[in-house]
Formats: structure tokens, C-alpha cells, sequence
């Protein structure tokens, strides 16, 4: 084991030190604390002795060199080395020549972090550098995905405030609304910003929702992307319970005429038409008779107004694999029961064979899903967008109610209605829900 | 609930410290027998005795000295200077002797230094300063400034209990224009933590000590412009509560850095940088700094007034930032 | 003689017996050989770093003072009294740790040369800015007083520091409220390259002590029993109410002001002269001449005292350095801070250390 002996620092601002004698030569043996050589500096001249035992096996620095503090002076190998660890340690961590301390690289979050995001969000928010706005603006711009060019500044000089930034940004929002389609884009944000969460502002994420995500998982799990389909559902979802007032009614039908209708005439219906008779056709006339009579059921909400629309489109939930898909019955309200039925029927059939076409799946004005299809006794559907009200069709089940003061078994299904509140009150909904029971109860309509 | 005037409040939490723990004791230039230049002691010596209120020799560096080595014996002392313009020559003991002595070998060090502090009294330069900031940017130490009469008896006691050196700004323009309900019996304002003396929105001021009231002159007029200032208490300098900062900050998005202190070195710098680093992207506008000049603080009382913030300053810098 | 906890014997210790003669030899030399190691061995191989200052010719000073403290007294030393720390029981290995900055020593690494305190130990450790611990000894004079168990303060200062405004102040404060307080101004001739000539206009110090309302003297302070004969007194005098005492003790500084300082400034035969006045060689002296020791004895005793000196190094080099993130910790003292203590309560605990010594406070109270 060997030992450096290094040049020791005499003094808090000496930075070398000169050899003026070697005490010992290559080769010759040395006791630990035995003086090895003699320095000068700028303050003393020193005696120094070895900070090990052993043999003296190389001199590195010659009589009448100087070096600088903590220079490798000689080599002594044999034992008792372990005293120049801790000696090196401390030389290299504390009695290094006094140096300036570096320091830390200052975050600078606005040099490094602002070029990061402005590249990040670059396709969608660029050119905020020439439009004079502040660091909380274009923070917003980015989130949004705003083109700062388009904004109008309303601030000192024509500079863009917070203000005029969130009103660019809810008007855009209330006008991609009132468009119709399958899927919408995320409606209007809240008008307080919440703060950024980390002390450094984040990088945004990949355009999608302004509210910040929840923490990742960390623990065990796969990772699957969405497909298109899912994210599209997601969006929707999402977007529509920010859009509409969402409130719910449920109302319990008997459906003994319908189930006893339909018992009695399914073998007929099934061999004259090549399809089974299911229940959704009397569901879907029901909902389109109760409309006639109910018109805001079938209208949309476009920012200050109410657009009752003059086609009845009925959308039927059907439940694919991969998700979930709503192809659209056409002007309903021009078919009977047995046109109903097939067109339940032909689109259910292409939607389970992916032939469905755009048409197919849009310009629906109101949406039946069937959460009883699968058990359930009555379902909080999600309201269809632009559409302002969705009928939940619950399992049919025999039950014991009670009629004439006496229990009684009837078949009884639950519907429920969630219908948005911008523009339906409850009494309206009850009255729609009221005017299917009825029709439902009382089924009158020929089937065949 | 009784109405106490601010310096009556301090007198109240010293006074209820002393009953509550027998190792606070207090010493300075005629805290005994004169009760304090300010008043502050009054009764003390009487109720408390010569060995428990000590009235010393001019000695700022042995005053505090002293109280160093009592406390390192285990006792509570409160030492008194006279003004704190007269602190620096106790400096040494202060930043040397006290604020690195736990740091370096462990023993607690509970002393409070108190005194008044701040102009608009005329004072001139030895008796007006706010020299806060020497202390602010020593480590080991904790300043504290309160702005209300309650704050005042809750702040002296917990820098009473505290286990290490605090030095305790009273502004003397607050001793005796100010007042409120203050409970009596025991309560402590924590050290540390800002008070919101005003919520608002549209843009935040953050202050503290005497300057604190003209913030809320301020924004009482700027409410009728509809300006809507939200009035940040800071009462404790160091350590000062960043959070209560930066929250003010990312509400309002527009904020006042207000102190009487002198402008380069002073408080609001230090703030800016919090700021800028921390909330850089919640602010619709730049910084703004309304302080005491960089120059001693003078007598005549037209410049005085020159030197000090006012409401008037205040309200004008607001509408400005608020129109950014 | 061993002293109980409370009482004090009101006749002063003027004359020690051969025991306590046999421990103060015991207690120079470890000194003269800890400081030596350190200044010209551990310094000059690199393993202490920064200002090395110690006390070669001026341990008659520590030694003969620190020997007549007892349980609940309180000594403030200076730079040049080691020997101080010895004696109240401090670790020589955590010395030798301190100096070499490790993190399991008194300080943690934070501070090093003799700034290290232990209240338990009744040590309280100077700043850089000398003087400072005048008016602290003043304020624990002041508590002693009050406690009323006839504990004093000692509080060293070099006669350099003496001009410093500081000291004036507590000199007063102690005078003007009768502090059961000991200056001792260790007058080594020179304060780094200022001799006295320069540093005041007077030839004794100690004419200072009446001006403050004490009494003050001047003695040999390379005679440690002359220092402990002294310092005795001075005791005695502040625990019959009489308050303050000023004592000068003249030696000479047999080293440069640090371990970098060739001091080419002092006059060669100054130190020539100084030498003949060794307070080793004439404690030793008086030993042989009285046979309270022999030349043996004192040959086992020097090499004791380098086995003790070598294990303490050994000790101190093998514990490790801080981690740099600690320097963060400890800036305020929270609720898990280590002093608890109050002004009723008193701790009464052993040392492990310094048993040896009957004088020494087994008992360290505070």
C-alpha cells in the first residue's frame, strides 16, 4: 500500500508551497511523523514530516520546485498507509486553494423552461414572442392552444390581459359547441386558472383537457394506449357533463302489454320479417310519439338559444367490443312500428359488422341506451351532445307491486331520463317520461 | 373584551411571560425604574423585582452578551434596545456570538431582542431607521415585525418561547395609534406564518409593520375605483412564510412589494426573486416595489415624508399595475 | 482533596498537594504534546486544514486555573488554553476530531480550532471576534449569582483582545454589578505582530482591574502554581460577595500567532530568554527537588502521554468526514434540539472522562 505525501497548505491564502530539502533519499526507510523534507513559502519555512512508515519510493517534486498546495510531493509505499485516505479526503474537500464558489445553476425558469414549452406547444401557440402579453397570458395561450395573433389586447399599449385572453377563450369554446357532430371538443373552461402544481412551471402535455392530470400510478401495470374510439368516447363524455345541467328522473312502467304483445305476436313478426322481434322498437315509438307532444325534448342548446329541431333522429346505444357506438334512426317520427324495427335491426346488424358509415352514426337528436340489456335495473346515462336528453332503458323484471290495494306479479321495467336542465325542467321531463309510461302501459300500435 | 393600544399589548404579553415562566427576565437601558423609554416595562419592576428587570449600563454589545450567557444558563432573557437604530453596536454579539452558536455546538439560545423601530416621528436618521434586513440575511436568527396590537402580544410571546434568537422590530409610530380588542390571558400568534388583512383580487400588496395600515388606506379608496387589493401581513421576516406569498401571488396575478425599509437590500427585493422564480408564469405584470429611499432617513418633515410610502404612492402604483 | 458538589472550602487552595502538583505536570505536558502534534506533525502532513493556533509556552495559564474549578463553575477559555478543555473533561480524540473537521465531534464539523462548548461540561467556546466572550461571562456571572451556590465564571482573553471595546463593557457591567466573574488576560507579549508596546500605553494590565471597580494583579504566568495560587484567591474573593477579579498573567507566546505565522517579527533573544522560563521544565523542577516525582516517573509519564496522544489521533482520523448536505441542518434550534435545559432544574451527570482527576467536576452541573 502506498501513500502520497502531498505539499501542505501553511497558511488560509497560500496557494504553493517550494521544496527546499529532501531529508531522505529514493529508496531509504522512513518513520510515520519523521521529518521527510523542508518547505518555504510566502508566510513559513517548515519542517514536514511523513504522514506514513515505509520505504520512500519516488520523489516527484525536485529541491527548489515550487507546486502548487496539495501536490503529489513524493510516494511512500509500505504500511500505514491508511492515513493518507482520510488526509487526500480532506485535501480535496476542504483546503483546495480558496475558490469562488460556483453558483448553482440558477433555474433561469424563464430562459430554460419558456423555450422548452414555446417548442412544445409550437404547432398550435406560436408567435406569442411578437404579440405583447405576460408570462400568465401566454401560459394560458399554450394550455389552450391559442394563437395569441388572434386575441385582442385590451391592456396597456394593446397588450393582451388575462381577461382578454379568457374571453378569447370562452367565446371559441361556446361557438365549437353550438356545431353539431359525433364528437365534440372540450367545452369552455373554468374561468379561474388553477396554479401550476410543481415550483418550476411544467411542460404542458400533449393538447387534450386543461385540467391537470392526476399523479402516475407507479406501482405494478400494463400500459395500453387508447384506441381512437375510446379517446373519442373519453372526449365525449367528458365534454358533454361540462356542457349540459345534467339531472335524472326515473319512472317505473309495467310492461305486461308490451311483454304479452310481444310474446303473442314474436313467432308471427320473426317469420314474416327474417328478424327477431326484440322490445327496442316499442321503446324507440314510444319515446317518438311522447317527442310530438314534448318538442324540446328533441332540441339543442346553441349559446343563448334553443334549436328545436324539426326531425326526430333517434339514436340506439349499441355496445360494441371495443366500445360503444350510436348509429341514428333517421326521421323516426315518419316510421311505424314495423319500420322502426328494421331500422334498429339493419343498424344494430352493421354495427356489429363495422359497416356503419358516417351518415350513420350522425345528426342524431335524441339517444336510447339500455343499460337493462346487461342486468342493469336502471342506468345515469351520459346526455349525447348537442342532443339534451337520453333515455336509459332498465332491465324488464317480474316484480311484486302492488295493484288495487293487493300484491300483484307484473313485469315491470325502470326508465330513466337524463335530460339537461339548461332547457328542460323537471316538470318537462316528468311529462316526457309520463307520456312514455303511458304509451308503454297502454300499448295500443299493431305490430305487424 | 378589553381595548389595548399596541405598546400596551406588548407590555401585556412580556408581562403575562414573566408571570407564566420565572426564567424570562429582562434587561436594558431604564427598563426598571423608568418603566422604558417607550413606556413598555412600566410596573414591571415593581411587580417583578431588581433581579428580574435589569436596568444596565450603555453597553449595547455586553447587554446582549449577557443575555447570551444567561440563556446558555438556561434562562429566558428579553433585552431592550433603547431605539434599534442602537442595535448595531451590539452587532457583533448578535450575528457572531448568537445567531451561529446552536448551529456550530447545539445549545439552545432563547433570547429576544426588542425595540422600537421606523419613522414618521420626526426622528431623524438614529431614531427612525428600519434596519431589519441586517438581521433578515443572517442565519440562525428569526425578525419578526408585528402590525396590530394583537399580533403584537401573541408575536412577543412566541419569540418569548422560542428557542432561539429573535429579534423583535415594535413600530414606534404604532406604539400608541393603534389599538383593538386584545383577549386577555395566554394566546400566541405563531412565528413564521403571514396574515391576509384583506382579501382581494385584482392585485396583491404584500407588506408589513406600520405599512401595513397604509396598504389598507390604499385600498379602501381603490374599492370605490373598483380595484380590488388583497393586503398580505407578512409578521414574520425571517423565516417568512413563502407560501401565504406566492398564493396571494397566483390569485391576484399583480403584485406590490410595499416596506418602509430603504430600497436596494431591502425586503421586496427579496420577494421579487421568490416571486419571479416561483410564480413567474402566474403574473399578468411586472413586479412592483414601493419602499423607503436608499438614504438615511432625514428629519425636516417634508422630507421625511418624502422618504417614507404612503397611501397616496400606493394607490397610484395600484390603478397603474391594475390597467397593465 | 476532593471537592463536594455545593461546598467550598472558605479558606482558597493556595498550596496544592503532590497529587494535584503530579496532575498539573500531567496536564502540561499532555497539552505541550497535543498542541506540538497538531501544530507540527497533523497541520504539516495536511490532515488539519485551515487557521492552527495553539498555546506552546502559555499552558501554565489553562492549567493552573482550570484546576480550581469545581461542579457548577463555567471557564469561557481562549485559543491557547487547551488545557482548559482537558481538564473539564473534554475527549482529547474529540479534539483531535474537531481540528480534522470530521462530523462526530463536538461541532459536527461546523467550526474548528477550541470553538467547541459543552454546557454540561460548564465550557463555553469563543467566537473569532475576541473578546465576545466577555460580556457572555457576564451574563452567566450573573445567573451564578442569582443560583447563589458559590459557583464563579472564568472568562480568558489575550492582552490584544483587552482593546476591544467589548471587554470594557463587561468589565464594567461585572464592576458596576459585583459579577462573581474572573477576567484572566493571558499577556503573551504579542497579538499577531503587535507587541504590547502597540496595543496599549500602560505597562501593566492589571492596573485596569480598580478602574473598573475590582481588584487587579499582575503575576507570573509561567508558573502554574503562582496562576492557581491566584486564581484561588480571585475565587474566594467573588464567592464572599466581593464580585469581580483582573488578573494579568505575564508569559510569552513560544510560537508564531498561527501554524503559518514564521513570526520573524519577534526578537530572537526574547524567545531565547522566555525559554529558560518553560513552566514544564520548572514545574518539573520544583517536582524533582521536593521528590515528589522522579526523573523515572516523568520518563513513564512522558510516554504515557505519547501513547495517549497517539491513540487519540488514531481515533480522531478514523471517523469519517460530514456529508455535505448536513450543512443544512441545525441553522435554528426546533423541539428535538438537545438542550433541555431550565433554570430550576440541574442535571447531574458522570464523566466518563477525566476521572482520573479528583479536582475535575465528576459532577458537571449546570
Amino acid at each position: 500500500m502506498s501513500t502520497n505525501v502531498i505539499m501542505p497548505q501553511m497558511g488560509e491564502s497560500v496557494a504553493e508551497g517550494t521544496i527546499t530539502k529532501w531529508l531522505r533519499k529514493v529508496g531509504e526507510p522512513i518513520g510515520r511523523d519523521e521529518p521527510l523534507f523542508e518547505i518555504s513559502t510566502d508566510k513559513v519555512d517548515a519542517e514536514i514530516p511523513s504522514p506514513a512508515a515505509g520505504i520512500l519510493s519516488q520523489i516527484l517534486v525536485k529541491e527548489n520546485e515550487t507546486v502548487a498546495v496539495n501536490t503529489v510531493v513524493a510516494v511512500i509505499d509500505g504500511e500505514g498507509a491508511a492515513t493518507g485516505a482520510p488526509a487526500q479526503q480532506v485535501e480535496a474537500k476542504v483546503s483546495t486553494p480558496p475558490e469562488v464558489p460556483e453558483a448553482a445553476e440558477p433555474p433561469t425558469p424563464a430562459a430554460a423552461e419558456g423555450g422548452e414549452i414555446e417548442a412544445e406547444g409550437g404547432s398550435a401557440a406560436p408567435e406569442s414572442e411578437e404579440v405583447r402579453s405576460s408570462p400568465l397570458v401566454r401560459r394560458i395561450a399554450r394550455e389552450y392552444q391559442v394563437d395569441l395573433t388572434q386575441v385582442r389586447g385590451t391592456g396597456s399599449g394593446g397588450r393582451i390581459s388575462k381577461k382578454d385572453i379568457l374571453d378569447y377563450v370562452e367565446q371559441r369554446q361556446s361557438a365549437a359547441a353550438s356545431r353539431t357532430g359525433a364528437a365534440q371538443p372540450p367545452s369552455a373552461p373554468a374561468a379561474s386558472i388553477s396554479p401550476p402544481a410543481a415550483s418550476l412551471p411544467s411542460p404542458t402535455p400533449a393538447p387534450v383537457q386543461p385540467a391537470p392530470a392526476p399523479p402516475a400510478f407507479t406501482g405494478p401495470a400494463q400500459v395500453v394506449q387508447m384506441t381512437p374510439m375510446r379517446r373519442q368516447i373519453a372526449e365525449h363524455m367528458v365534454g358533454s357533463k361540462r356542457t349540459s345541467a345534467h339531472v335524472y328522473t326515473v319512472f317505473e312502467v309495467e310492461m305486461s302489454k308490451v311483454v304479452e304483445t310481444r310474446e303473442r305476436q314474436r313467432d308471427e313478426f320473426e317469420r314474416r320479417n327474417g328478424f327477431k322481434l326484440t322490445y327496442t322498437p316499442f321503446f324507440v315509438r314510444a319515446a317518438v310519439e311522447a317527442i310530438r307532444d314534448i318538442p324540446v325534448i328533441n332540441s339543442s342548446v346553441d349559446a343563448m338559444n334553443i334549436i328545436y329541431k324539426r326531425d326526430v333522429n333517434v339514436g340506439i346505444a349499441v355496445a360494441l367490443e371495443a366500445g360503444l357506438i350510436v348509429p341514428v334512426i333517421k326521421r323516426a317520427d315518419e316510421k311505424n312500428f314495423l319500420g322502426i324495427a328494421r331500422a334498429v335491426q339493419d343498424l344494430a346488424e352493421r354495427a356489429r359488422t363495422k359497416r356503419l358509415s358516417v351518415d350513420d352514426v350522425q345528426g342524431g337528436t335524441f339517444t336510447i341506451t339500455n343499460p337493462g340489456s346487461f342486468g342493469g335495473l336502471f342506468g345515469l346515462p351520459i346526455i349525447n351532445q348537442p342532443q339534451v336528453a337520453i333515455l336509459g332503458v332498465g332491465a324488464i323484471e317480474k316484480r311484486p307491486v302492488v295493484r288495487d290495494d293487493a300484491i300483484a306479479i307484473r313485469s315491470m321495467a325502470y326508465l330513466s331520463l337524463s335530460y339537461d336542465h339548461r332547457v328542460i325542467d323537471g316538470a318537462v321531463a316528468e311529462k316526457f317520461l309520463s307520456r312514455i309510461k303511458q304509451i308503454l302501459e297502454n300499448w295500443s300500435e299493431p305490430v305487424l | 373584551m378589553p381595548v389595548l393600544t399596541y405598546v400596551e399589548a406588548i407590555r401585556q404579553g412580556i408581562w403575562e411571560e414573566m408571570e407564566r415562566d420565572p426564567s424570562v427576565f429582562l434587561l436594558g437601558e431604564d427598563v426598571g425604574v423608568l418603566g422604558g423609554a417607550f413606556k413598555v416595562t412600566d410596573g414591571m419592576l415593581e411587580k417583578f423585582g431588581a433581579e428580574r428587570v435589569i436596568d444596565t449600563p450603555i453597553s449595547e454589545s455586553a447587554i446582549v452578551g449577557a443575555a447570551v450567557g444567561a440563556a446558555l444558563m438556561g434562562m429566558r432573557p428579553v433585552a431592550e434596545m433603547q431605539f434599534m437604530d442602537f442595535i448595531a453596536c451590539g452587532f457583533d454579539q448578535i450575528v457572531n456570538m448568537a445567531a451561529k452558536m446552536h448551529y456550530r455546538w447545539g445549545p439552545a439560545l432563547p433570547i429576544v431582542i426588542r425595540g422600537p423601530s421606523g419613522a414618521g416621528v420626526h426622528g431623524g436618521p438614529y431614531h427612525s431607521q428600519s434596519n431589519e434586513m441586517w438581521f433578515v440575511h443572517t442565519p440562525g436568527l428569526k425578525v419578526i415585525m408585528p402590525a396590530t396590537a394583537y399580533d403584537a402580544k401573541g408575536l412577543i410571546k412566541s419569540a418569548i418561547r422560542d428557542d432561539n434568537p429573535v429579534i423583535f422590530y415594535e413600530h414606534k409610530f404604532l406604539y400608541r395609534r393603534i389599538k383593538e380588542e386584545v383577549p386577555e390571558g395566554d394566546y400566541v400568534v405563531p412565528l413564521g406564518k403571514a396574515a391576509v388583512r384583506r382579501e382581494g383580487k385584482d392585485v396583491a400588496i404584500i407588506t408589513y409593520g406600520a405599512m401595513v395600515w397604509t396598504a389598507l388606506e390604499a385600498a379602501g379608496e381603490l374599492e370605490k375605483e373598483g380595484i380590488s387589493l388583497e393586503v398580505v401581513d407578512l409578521r414574520t421576516l425571517l423565516p417568512y412564510d413563502e407560501e401565504a406569498v406566492l398564493g396571494s401571488v397566483r390569485k391576484c396575478n399583480k403584485v406590490i412589494l410595499l416596506h418602509e425599509g430603504t430600497r436596494t437590500g431591502g425586503m421586496a427585493g427579496e420577494l421579487a426573486a421568490l416571486i419571479a422564480e416561483r410564480a413567474f408564469e402566474d403574473l399578468d405584470g411586472p413586479i412592483v416595489r414601493i419602499t423607503g429611499l436608499d438614504t438615511p432617513v432625514p428629519f425636516s418633515p417634508p422630507l421625511e415624508e418624502y422618504f417614507l410610502p404612503n397611501a397616496r404612492k400606493v394607490i397610484e402604483a395600484a390603478r397603474k399595475l391594475a390597467r397593465y | 482533596m476532593r471537592s463536594s458538589k455545593t461546598a467550598r472550602s472558605s479558606k482558597p487552595r493556595n498550596a496544592p498537594e503532590p497529587a494535584t502538583l503530579e496532575r498539573m505536570l500531567h496536564y502540561l505536558k499532555l497539552t505541550r504534546e497535543a498542541e506540538a502534534r497538531i501544530e507540527q506533525v497533523l497541520y504539516r502532513q495536511g490532515k488539519i486544514v485551515g487557521g492552527v493556533y495553539v498555546g506552546r509556552g502559555q499552558e501554565a495559564i489553562g492549567v493552573g486555573s482550570a484546576l480550581q474549578l469545581i461542579a457548577g463553575d463555567v471557564v469561557l477559555p481562549s485559543h491557547r488554553d487547551f488545557s482548559s478543555f482537558l481538564i473539564r473533561g473534554f475527549s482529547l480524540a474529540d479534539i483531535f476530531a474537531n481540528w480534522m473537521g470530521r462530523a462526530d465531534t463536538p461541532t459536527r464539523g461546523r467550526d474548528n480550532t477550541l470553538h467547541i462548548g459543552n454546557m454540561k461540561l460548564g465550557i463555553i467556546p469563543i467566537i473569532s471576534p475576541l473578546g465576545g466572550t466577555c460580556p457572555v461571562a457576564c451574563g452567566v456571572a450573573m445567573v451564578l449569582k442569582w443560583r447563589a451556590q458559590g459557583n464563579v465564571a472564568l472568562v480568558h482573553l489575550g492582552e490584544g483582545t483587552t482593546s476591544v471595546g467589548q471587554v470594557h463593557e463587561a468589565m464594567n457591567m461585572a464592576g458596576v454589578m459585583k459579577l462573581p466573574v474572573i477576567f484572566i488576560v493571558n499577556n503573551n507579549g504579542y497579538a499577531f505582530s503587535t507587541p504590547v508596546e502597540k496595543q496599549f500605553p500602560i505597562k501593566n494590565l492589571s492596573r485596569r482591574g480598580p478602574a473598573y471597580g475590582m481588584p487587579g494583579k499582575a503575576i507570573d504566568g509561567n508558573d502554574v502554581r503562582v496562576v492557581y495560587r491566584a486564581v484561588g484567591e480571585a475565587i474566594a474573593w467573588a464567592r464572599r460577595g466581593e464580585g469581580p477579579s483582573f488578573l494579568e498573567c505575564k508569559t510569552f507566546r513560544m510560537t508564531g500567532h498561527s501554524a503559518h505565522d514564521g513570526a520573524e517579527y519577534v526578537p530572537a533573544r526574547l524567545l531565547q530568554s522566555w525559554a529558560k522560563k518553560d513552566p514544564i521544565q520548572r514545574l518539573e523542577k520544583h517536582l524533582l527537588s521536593k521528590r515528589i516525582m522522579t526523573r523515572q516517573g516523568i520518563a513513564d509519564l512522558d510516554r504515557r502521554i505519547q501513547k495517549e496522544v497517539d491513540a487519540a489521533v488514531a481515533d480522531a482520523e478514523a471517523r469519517p468526514l460530514p456529508q455535505g448536505e448536513s450543512a443544512l441542518e441545525g441553522v435554528y434550534c426546533g423541539p428535538d434540539c438537545w438542550w433541555k435545559g431550565r433554570s430550576q432544574k440541574s442535571e447531574v451527570r458522570s464523566q466518563k472522562q477525566g476521572a482520573r482527576s479528583k479536582n475535575t467536576a465528576d459532577d458537571s452541573i449546570i
